[in-house]
């Protein structure tokens, strides 16, 4: 199998303690980094490696460090976003829970090389053990010298902070990132102005997810043509799939971009249990729009998905067996997104809440002939024309559901 | 300055404008509830989504700004579905209860449905209950079911008087507005919020369930309560055919003057209006020995003239005393200064005004009274009588207004004008001078006659009347009526017959009026 970039050493006992990354050459990147390159040197190693954003966007890293201005007069932040919240995604748990340093040698490289010197990972207050880990990780970092005040001697200075969040999916999305680390409600900001000129208190501010970051150190000891080589050229590295739902073995698992859908459910993750047949696949956390059983015969990565019309999002792949109604998953998108919603702008607020107590109508055996129509019709009127991309996180399985399961939906419709 | 198309209409605008503020100076209004002018555009309603060619999503009309080039399209097919789409999520969970609203006639969601929809609601299901008679102050009352989450309250409480005092709670369907904690709005600008709420979502306890907007008529004034001037509509009941009203004036509303009042009223201006019609001197009376006679202006004038003329050829003018007040227009001031100091030479020229008060830091000024500063620039003495010194130099004596009641007690008064041979009072109210007087004659307020006002900052604000005037004439009428009958030889000067008139030739002899 393909070498690991993220999750080789997951076996070994301890490794989150810094002593036992230290013997497996952690914080070597961290070292070459600060030591022998300079800050461009490292942006231009990112930028040509084609990381790109492991949160669900898929935006490049290094263009985004790139855009954060070089001469200004206020700080500027990083923030990790480590609020997974995404149904179906918990591949940064394992990341943070089982390598926190992996994460903090990405945090020290990008904060190097963008020039930050306060960082936070805002962390899903969901992730009580893990965010206790980090901070145990940040504490042996500053105690070896990693993190505090000048870092390896250069006269680089660093902090990172943890900061719990409250619950809120919407936190995910950046700004909202942003407002809620501000100590305000997680409504997202408008943008443009985008968080890389006025982001965190109006400073200008990095924001990458916790996978993201954790790929920067490998990225940074062997290169960026080996990083390109481990996955696509437009599309560089692994992605960490969690796999969950109706198969033998549930997990994550770290694969080259581009891997098949198809083998990552039926040789990775051991193919369908207890014999159960296939139904439908969602490809990339709750927001993807679902794939039927004929349609997985595809590569896993950002374009080629987009292609399938859906998208790899977090590369959360959710397996959906023929016994579960198509009904079911209705309503628990729906449900979810309703309650999700920050209820900033119309279009989210009462569009998924309306379409919300039209699938549990349907489910509670008073549905209409219209009804799927109805869904529809709303979803396409949510779609595209909300402030944030949870709007079209809602509406687009909820979309690709009804038309792709239509039949079966109106088979569950009384009148 | 960019080059722009809006619905093929090819426009010049200023570089940084937004589409919404471009396309509405080019006359092409776009629907919106979130955004206002006086505040960053907040981006939440959706309404003012607008089609930009070469764009895949519509884009927003009040943050977008203006690029060379771009070619906007605001009444595409998908741009009025965009906007119905809108229109049908806020009213499937709006309580559509229009005939009990206040804001029924001048509401934003009801026009704009009137203007896309008609649609038939295809909303089956429950609506969302919610409390529909939240006080969130003295004078305000929140309805959340009304409520569309614009959050234009929050952000005037945040950015204009800062005082933050509400913010959205909870979340998704379950948000609403809701004032903090042990919280209360109390500034005395709150009374904005029921305006600046595009829906009936705020309404004011001062105007709910009192009258329909649709039956007010809408006229522009000025607010007298302070020297600030600010620019305000007063709106009116004319009343019906067979039923008088008691009252004309329903409200007071703040009108924009970016120069004075930005879109604001203080609640002082805003809530005091029933002066206007309560109390009011409806006739010319002459009081002897406690009877009253009604006499027309024309006889009034007589007999005043007379006083005059025979106190002056007695050589006994320093024994002619006026009170004046600066509710008088800059023109009236002029004038009152042309018949009374250089006319006839008048030395006991007055000034008693409502007294000052505790003014803020935004609108309200010290001064109660809206033109200090008019007559310091007509020139008049800023003069407070000593009542006892008045009463032994005083023979006949002109008093403009009420404001005396306020200065001195009705005792003082009664003993001093006692004193006083004969008494005329030019005055808007019934007060307690009445009696001590001989003569009453009613004058309109500011917001019945023209003129012009001169406030704290100097600046010259003309106005025209809002309301009708049946009850007396204006001060400046009376004054040139005056002028003539004493034949004080001015020029044509007398011929002037309007405030604007006036304010012209002012602004030949004072350059400050130019």
């Amino acid at each position: 199998m393909e070498e690991k970039i993220l999750t080789k050493d997951f076996g070994l006992k301890n490794l989150f303690k810094i002593k036992v990354y230290l013997q497996q050459g952690g914080y070597k990147a961290v070292k070459k980094a600060l030591e022998q390159m300079r800050p461009a040197e490292i942006l231009d190693e990112v930028k040509k490696a084609n990381l790109r954003g492991r949160g669900g966007a898929g935006f490049p890293a290094g263009v985004k460090w790139g855009f954060v201005p070089q001469k200004t007069d206020k700080p500027k932040y990083l923030c990790v976003n480590a609020d997974e919240g995404e149904p179906g995604t918990f591949k940064d748990r394992y990341i943070m829970s089982h390598n926190p340093h992996l994460l903090l040698e990405g945090v020290i490289i990008a904060s190097f090389a963008v020039g930050i010197h306060s960082a936070f990972i805002y962390i899903r207050g969901e992730y009580e053990a893990v965010a206790d880990r980090l901070e145990e990780a940040i504490a042996e970092a500053k105690a070896d010298g990693f993190l505090g005040k000048n870092i390896l001697e250069i006269g680089f200075d660093l902090e990172v902070v943890v900061h719990r969040g409250a619950g809120a999916y919407i936190c995910g999305e950046e700004t909202a990132l942003l407002e809620s680390l501000e100590g305000k409600s997680g409504h997202p900001r408008l943008k443009p102005p985008f968080p890389a000129s006025i982001g965190l208190f109006q400073c200008p501010t990095v924001i990458n997810n916790v996978e993201t970051l954790a790929n920067v150190p490998a990225i940074i000891l062997n290169g960026a043509d080996w990083f390109v080589k481990k996955g696509l050229p437009k599309d560089g590295g692994t992605r960490i799939f969690g796999v969950s739902g109706m198969v033998k073995n549930p997990g994550i698992y770290e694969l080259p971009i581009g891997t098949n859908l198809r083998k990552i459910i039926f040789e990775a993750a051991g193919g369908m249990k207890d014999g159960k047949t296939l139904k439908a696949v969602i490809p990339g956390g709750m927001s993807a729009p679902i794939l039927k059983a004929d349609e997985i015969d595809l590569a896993m990565d950002f374009d080629s998905l987009v292609e399938a019309g859906s998208m790899l999002g977090s590369a959360a792949v959710i397996v959906i067996d023929q016994e579960t109604p198509i009904l079911e998953v209705l309503k628990a998108v729906s449900k979810f997104y309703s309650h999700e919603s920050c209820g900033q702008c119309t279009p989210c607020r009462i569009g998924i809440s309306w379409i919300n107590k039209i699938v549990r109508r349907i489910a509670s055996g008073q549905g209409e002939k219209d009804d799927v129509d109805a869904i529809i019709c709303l979803a396409e009127n949510i779609k595209g024309k909300t402030l944030c991309p949870l709007g079209d996180a809602a509406a687009l399985p909820i979309l690709s559901i009804c038309r792709k399961f239509r039949q079966e939906l109106e088979g569950q419709l009384s009148r | 300055m960019v080059k722009i198309f809006i619905d093929d209409k090819e426009l010049e605008v200023s570089n940084g404008l937004t589409i919404l503020r471009a396309a509405e100076g080019a006359g092409i209004p776009i629907p919106h509830f979130c955004y206002h002018p006086a505040f960053a555009p907040e981006g939440s309603c959706r309404m003012c989504l607008v089609e930009i060619s070469g764009l895949p999503k519509l884009e927003l009309a009040c943050s977008t700004v203006v690029r060379e080039g771009m070619k906007i399209l605001t009444a595409s097919e998908k741009v009025i579905e965009a906007r119905k789409a809108v229109l049908e999520f806020l009213l499937a969970e709006h309580p559509l209860d229009c005939p009990i609203c206040d804001k029924a006639g001048e509401c934003k969601l009801q026009d704009y449905f009137e203007e896309y929809g008609f649609f038939a609601s295809r909303f089956k299901e429950a609506k969302e209950k919610r409390e529909k008679k939240v006080q969130i102050s003295k004078n305000l009352i929140l309805d959340r079911e009304r409520c569309i989450l614009c959050t234009r309250c929050l952000r005037f409480l945040s950015e204009i008087t800062k005082t933050q005092d509400v913010g959205v709670l909870n979340r998704g369907i379950h948000s609403e507005i809701a004032v903090y904690e042990s919280n209360f709005i109390d500034n005395h600008y709150a009374g904005n919020l029921a305006e600046l709420c595009p829906v009936g979502a705020i309404t004011d306890t001062d105007f709910r369930f009192k009258t329909r907007a649709w039956f007010l008529v809408k006229k522009e004034s000025i607010c007298p309560m302070c020297s600030r001037g600010c620019n305000i509509f007063i709106d009116s009941h004319p009343g019906f055919a067979r039923t008088p009203l008691a009252q004309r004036v329903y409200r007071i509303r703040a009108r924009e003057n970016q120069d004075i009042n930005s879109f604001w009223i203080c609640d002082f201006g805003r809530y005091h209006y029933s002066y206007i019609d309560q109390g009011r001197q409806e006739r010319i009376v002459l009081k002897k020995e406690a009877k009253d006679t009604e006499l027309s202006w024309e006889k009034a004038l007589i007999i005043l003239a007379e006083k005059v003329k025979s106190l002056v050829y007695l050589k006994k003018k320093s024994r002619i005393g006026v009170i004046l007040n600066t509710w008088l227009t800059n023109e009236e001031l002029y004038l009152a200064d042309k018949v009374f100091k250089k006319g006839l030479g008048l030395e006991n020229i007055y000034v008693v005004d409502p007294p000052s008060e505790k003014g803020d830091d935004f609108l309200l000024t010290e001064e109660r009274t809206p033109n200090r500063r008019g007559l310091k620039e007509v020139g008049l003495p800023d003069l407070t009588p000593d009542l006892g010194k008045l009463a032994l130099q005083t023979d006949l004596l002109l008093i403009f207004g009420t404001f005396l009641v306020g200065r001195f007690s009705v005792t003082e008064l009664k003993s001093a004008f006692d004193k006083i041979g004969t008494k005329f009072l030019f005055a808007a109210h019934k007060s307690a001078l009445d009696s001590l007087v001989d003569v009453v004659i009613p004058t309109p307020l500011i917001a019945e006659k023209g003129g012009s006002l001169t406030n704290v900052n100097g600046k010259v604000q003309s106005f025209s009347p809002a309301l009708d005037n049946s009850l007396g004439l204006p001060e400046w009428k009376l004054l040139i009526d005056l002028a003539k009958e004493l034949k004080i030889n001015h020029k044509p000067f007398w011929q002037l017959s309007s405030p604007q008139a006036i304010l012209e030739e002012m602004g030949r002899g004072i350059p400050f009026f130019k």
